[in-house]
């Protein structure tokens, strides 16, 4: 059963293994995947998958994680979520993260990498890249707190700077028509590296021969980028594409908790940070079971949107 | 004539071309600029004395530095118990992703058994799966394991996010030759030992990598153990953010505070600078495909 790839035979140990000891090695052979394979599975199955199913059992429940006995209440969660005004503007703001995030995310790094990737001197190449990279490695309270700090309407840097040319106080965080903004640049400021770094790689993975052919039928550079260098990049582009969908919403978590908590007025929360709320400070476990449920399918959906609609356009090297 | 034009027309280009050239540096400059300096103003305040910091000015370089917000950081915050539980909690976390992880990705790569594609398709949908979805059961099994403020707690429900390294891990044993694998088939050698005397040797590279964005990742984590560790001593310092903002009092600290993120941002930034050429050439040899 467990044999190399295209060698057809595993070879046996040599003759002086007796024939109980032939047995055995094969037993073990057979065997040897599923350990090797026992621990990564036994751990999803617990801590992903299980999840997932007693999520959806617990949506049917009233309970609030100290009480004994749980109530079964149907759809009732379900139908609350859509009375709730706190639920309704968790969305608009899930959706203004989707809107502004994901083409910061995606295709800012891929301009990013295009002007980067030229320079072939490495020192230079790769001090920009350090610098670049920088927000990505730190945790997103950490850099949040940064932030936090330049945001500060009294003694704020960004408000220093400002009055400099005479523009009256901002309070950044505390206005409901700013606060978002300010949660999308440091998020903008954050995520640029990860992206940018896979780019960077995929583009130095396209081979030099397809180059040197279209640059001695004489394509210039950005013709070069465009038609052949983007083409064989796509693979690259639509894993980050169908990852940000997947994690944009949650990535933001820590920065909206650091920077606002959610507020003013709700104006920063998301679809994450209702959940947080609903289950983790209101102790409201149905709720937010059911708000895990919804994510869940809706993530799917997505994920199988994506790919129905966009990968037919990815050329696999 | 003609060729005097050519070579002027020529110039040109190439005059054109080298403004481009320039144009694109000062692009990259001024990004980098906007990316660094939040760190740079975060250092800045870390070396300042209070009133400094509450001046009218910018001023980047202090008039009289002081080293005094750090030893301060520590006694305002329980700095030291948060970088010892950000390390440990790192440090388990990534022995633990690599444990489970290295063979699984071998077996994916190198071995048929029954039911291989399927369970290699139950790790990778694990990807779609956003973290937030499992917090609430996951929540109330550790709570019933006891685990609450422990590193357990924190630690092993983190483990089975894993599947990007996986699936990493398997590309680069992909490409390992065949001969290689043959070959110490043929002198006899069992599966475990190919494991470990043949691919995790050839691999290291790409085990280094996972291993320092695995510590990363761990380091920086936030709301899992935001949810675990609710006593003051047994957070994180990622989690320790989250009171520097929550408490006014606090408000008045910058300098400390600052202080504490600076101690926060080193471990990683430092790991990052050494092994940043090795990240990219193994992204480059594993060619990301969806």
């Amino acid at each position: 059963m467990a044999s190399i790839r295209s060698t057809k035979q595993a070879a046996l140990p040599t003759q002086e293994t007796s024939q109980g000891g032939v047995r055995w090695y094969r037993i073990m052979e057979s065997v040897t995947p599923y350990l090797l394979i026992a621990p990564l599975l036994f751990l999803i199955a617990v801590f992903i998958y299980w999840p997932l199913i007693y999520s959806t059992y617990l949506s049917f429940f009233d309970w609030n994680f100290v009480r004994p006995d749980k109530t079964f209440v149907g759809w009732d969660n379900y139908t609350r979520l859509l009375d709730d005004p706190r639920f309704s503007r968790a969305l608009r703001g899930t959706w203004i993260y989707f809107v502004a995030l994901i083409p910061i995310q995606v295709f800012l790094p891929l301009g990013l990498a295009m002007l980067l990737w030229p320079i072939r001197r490495a020192r230079t190449q790769s001090a920009y890249r350090i610098m670049l990279f920088s927000p990505t490695v730190i945790a997103w309270s950490v850099g949040a707190v940064m932030w936090l700090w330049i945001f500060n309407p009294l003694q704020g840097l960004l408000n220093k700077l400002l009055a400099e040319f005479g523009v009256e106080r901002i309070n950044w965080l505390s206005d409901r028509d700013t606060a978002i903004w300010a949660v999308i640049i440091v998020a903008t400021w954050k995520s640029l590296g990860f992206h940018l770094i896979l780019y960077l790689a995929a583009l130095e993975a396209v081979p030099d021969d397809y180059v040197e052919a279209a640059a001695l039928d004489g394509a210039s550079n950005w013709q070069i980028m465009r038609t052949i260098r983007f083409p064989l990049i796509t693979p690259t582009f639509f894993f980050v594409l169908v990852t940000t969908v997947i994690s944009v919403n949650e990535d933001v978590f820590g920065a909206i908790n650091v920077l606002t908590d959610g507020g003013p007025f709700e104006s920063t929360t998301n679809i994450i940070y209702y959940l947080y709320e609903q289950g983790f400070q209101y102790f409201q476990i149905g709720a937010a079971s059911a708000v895990s449920v919804l994510l869940f399918l809706a993530t799917v959906l997505l994920t199988w949107v994506q790919f129905r609609f966009i990968e037919r356009h990815v050329h696999y090297g | 004539m003609a060729s005097m034009v050519s070579a002027q027309q020529s110039s040109s280009a190439k005059q054109r071309e080298r403004l481009g050239k320039y144009l694109v540096h000062l692009i990259i400059i001024v990004i980098c600029f906007l990316t660094v300096f939040p760190f740079v103003w975060m250092l800045s305040t870390a070396f300042k004395p209070a009133d400094e910091v509450f001046t009218r000015d910018i001023r980047i370089i202090p008039n009289d530095p002081i080293l005094s917000n750090f030893p301060d950081a520590f006694r305002y915050f329980p700095v030291a118990h948060w970088f010892w539980n950000s390390f440990g909690i790192a440090v388990l976390t990534t022995l633990g992703k690599l444990i489970i992880s290295v063979p699984a990705a071998f077996a994916f790569a190198r071995l048929r058994f029954r039911g291989d594609k399927f369970f290699f398709a139950m790790v990778l949908a694990t990807m779609i799966v956003p973290g937030v979805v499992t917090i609430v059961p996951n929540y109330v099994l550790v709570s019933d394991l006891n685990w609450l403020n422990t590193w357990a707690g924190v630690v092993i429900p983190s483990l089975p996010a894993t599947a990007f390294y996986v699936f990493l891990l398997r590309q680069n044993i992909l490409t390992l030759p065949q001969d290689l694998i043959d070959a110490a088939r043929l002198d006899g050698a069992s599966t475990l030992k190919l494991l470990w005397q043949i691919v995790i040797p050839n691999v290291r590279p790409a085990i280094a990598v996972v291993t320092i964005l695995a510590f990363l990742g761990a380091w920086n984590q936030y709301l899992w153990p935001l949810l675990i560790l609710n006593d003051f001593e047994s957070k994180t310092l990622a989690v320790g953010m989250q009171f520097f903002s929550s408490n006014t009092e606090s408000a008045q600290l910058w300098g400390p505070m600052m202080a504490t993120a600076t101690i926060a941002t080193l471990p990683p930034l430092i790991i990052y600078a050494f092994a940043q050429k090795q990240i990219i050439s193994t992204f480059v040899t594993s060619g990301i495909k969806g």
